[in-house]
């Protein structure tokens, strides 16, 4: 019997069961945009501070921006939450007029996922008109956090 | 057709228990079987491992058919991730470096129970970091 070894079992255990309960905290929820991850934009020279230009062109997502948001989701070819996520802003953006949803293959687009630093699926980024990036949620977002993204998106 | 996702989900529990009696007890064997249980389920697929085989006989029975299928790439993928640990923490343990074999265990413990209690699965998230590297 090692007690050390029956110290490290809690340890992790505890670890792991905090780690948890923090990511299902956070996952889903729309966060806001650090100058910095703003600033790492296709067209922008803004410095920290400053609004930042379009993160993304309407080439890159292979649509045009919706006129009152654009859902940017970052998939995987396997990933169970990914589909949900699609299932659930393509619900959102066909019930909205002006409301677009787009979907990338971060594995194809590996340079966009460094530029945007997305590190995990699915990631959604809510651009505004202009292709400005107002939120970003990582993990399957909430449908009423989807829709005040949508109203914050056009209100810019 | 992919997996029933509750199948490797059972099989990290049922790798959790193992991987926390092996810290008990200290036994570098027991880690270097639950290795080879990694590699199976790495070179044959999740559903020829042990545990995968133990799930579809004993649990899958007793419940309804799954609503999903889940792809099997990427649990290959992160069970190989748990050979690796495994394997480096067998060395460990058995060559006398203990300190070497409880690190390695606590990671891959780490890993399968966040996997089997909130169905997260850390070596999936890291296939896409790890090709952002190196892609």
């Amino acid at each position: 019997m090692s007690y050390v070894g029956l110290a490290v079992v809690a340890a992790v255990l505890l670890a792991a069961t905090a780690a948890g309960l923090w990511r299902r905290h956070t996952d889903g929820r729309m966060r806001s945009v650090t100058p910095s991850a703003a600033g790492a934009g296709a067209g922008s020279v803004g410095s920290a501070g400053e609004v930042a230009g379009p993160v993304l062109t309407a080439d890159e997502i292979g649509a045009e921006f919706g006129s009152r948001a654009t859902f940017v989701q970052f998939s995987s070819a396997f990933c169970a939450p990914c589909r949900t996520t699609r299932a659930l802003l393509g619900q959102v953006a066909g019930e909205l007029d002006g409301v677009v949803h787009a979907e990338i293959d971060a594995e194809h687009h590996l340079d966009l996922v460094r530029r945007l630093d997305i590190t995990r699926t699915p990631t959604v980024l809510v651009l505004d008109a202009t292709g400005r990036e107002v939120r970003r949620a990582t993990g399957v977002p909430r449908r009423t956090d989807a829709l005040a993204a949508v109203a914050l998106a056009s209100a810019t | 057709m992919g997996l029933d996702p509750r199948g490797p989900r059972f099989a990290a529990a049922v790798t959790s228990v193992v991987l926390a009696v092996v810290l008990v007890t200290g036994s570098g064997w027991l880690l270097a079987a639950q290795a080879v249980v990694f590699a199976v389920a790495v070179f044959a697929g999740p559903g020829a491992s042990p545990y995968g085989r133990l799930y579809r006989t004993l649990v899958a029975p007793r419940l309804a058919p799954p609503t999903e299928r889940e792809d099997p790439r990427p649990v290959r993928f992160a069970q190989g991730v748990g050979l690796v640990f495994a394997v480096v923490g067998a060395v460990g343990y058995l060559a006398g470096l203990t300190a070497l074999g409880i690190v390695a265990t606590a990671f891959a413990l780490f890993a399968a129970f966040l996997n089997a209690v909130f169905g997260l699965c850390l070596g999936c998230e890291m296939y896409l970091r790890f090709r952002r590297a190196t892609g």
